[in-house]
């Protein structure tokens, strides 16, 4: 069977607009919500949300996304199937779906920063000893042998201020 | 092909690092030490590495595939065997022995 997809950008004030027009286009199956974390946009920190909904025979697909700072209003009144997703992605990039369900699903509240944003330090990254900090000269635990002067790797995703020297 | 088993092929292997810093599970170390490799005609010796331990530890890798794409020398590949099923955790951890692709043992 072939399976046609499309994708479509909208700005945020057109998010329920588009998704409501697809619903009713017969894009009724909701397959899943979900974040994107963009980083730096022209200076901003934004996050993507995406919505995958498709044709109840799965014969064609949308993909309606959008850029987002930290809020959008929610769509669990055209789609109540997407408030589960809708929390998670509240709880995993920090966006808030306004008029949806704000109790948390799975974290304590206040437990820090949403954990699938890439700015989000990984505390056992830092704790657990890197294997990739091993060279031929530069043992895992930091020891050199022989002359080894190059400066010691940190892992990916550890800010230099986090690892003592 | 299956995709059940990562295979090292030593010869290959130039303790360059790239797999054991891509992995994202942290599965692989690897072990080597620097020699001089003076060759006929050459001014100065060379520095070559030679591996000395190489380990996945497969109760980790999660068989994403990483540390195959971005070895540059093809030391790595996908293999037919399979890890151990096993009750202990050490046992998942192979090294350059185990590693071997099938075939070749």
């Amino acid at each position: 069977m072939s399976r046609s997809f499309t994708w479509h950008q909208v700005e945020p004030k057109d998010w329920r607009d588009k998704i409501g027009e697809s619903r009713n286009a017969g894009f009724t199956f909701f397959d899943f919500l979900t974040g994107v974390d963009r980083e730096n946009v022209e200076g901003k920190q934004m996050c993507e949300v995406v919505v995958h909904l498709a044709k109840a025979d799965l014969s064609e697909s949308h993909f309606i996304s959008t850029q987002v700072l930290n809020e959008l209003p929610s769509i669990t009144d055209l789609i109540p199937a997407a408030q589960w997703h809708e929390r998670e992605c509240a709880e995993m990039f920090g966006v808030q779906f306004n008029g949806g369900n704000a109790k948390p699903l799975l974290r304590h509240e206040n437990l820090g920063r949403p954990p699938l944003l890439k700015s989000t330090v990984l505390a056992a990254r830092v704790l657990t000893p890197w294997p990739g900090g091993a060279e031929p000269e530069i043992k895992e635990d930091g020891r050199k042998v022989g002359n080894a002067s190059r400066r010691r790797q940190r892992p990916p995703g550890v800010p230099e201020n986090w690892l003592k020297p | 092909m299956k995709h059940s088993f990562i295979a090292l092929i030593e010869d290959k292997c130039t303790s360059c690092m790239l797999c054991v810093r891509e992995c994202p599970a942290w599965c692989i170390s690897l072990d080597s030490h620097t020699i001089d490799v003076t060759e006929e005609g050459a001014r100065r010796p060379r520095k070559v590495n030679v591996l000395d331990s190489f380990e996945i530890d497969y109760s980790l890798c999660m068989y994403c595939g990483v540390c195959i794409d971005v070895c540059p020398f093809d030391a790595l590949a996908w293999d037919e065997h399979r890890a151990l099923v096993t009750t202990n955790r050490e046992d998942m951890l192979l090294g350059i022995e185990e590693l071997g692709p099938s075939g070749s043992s």
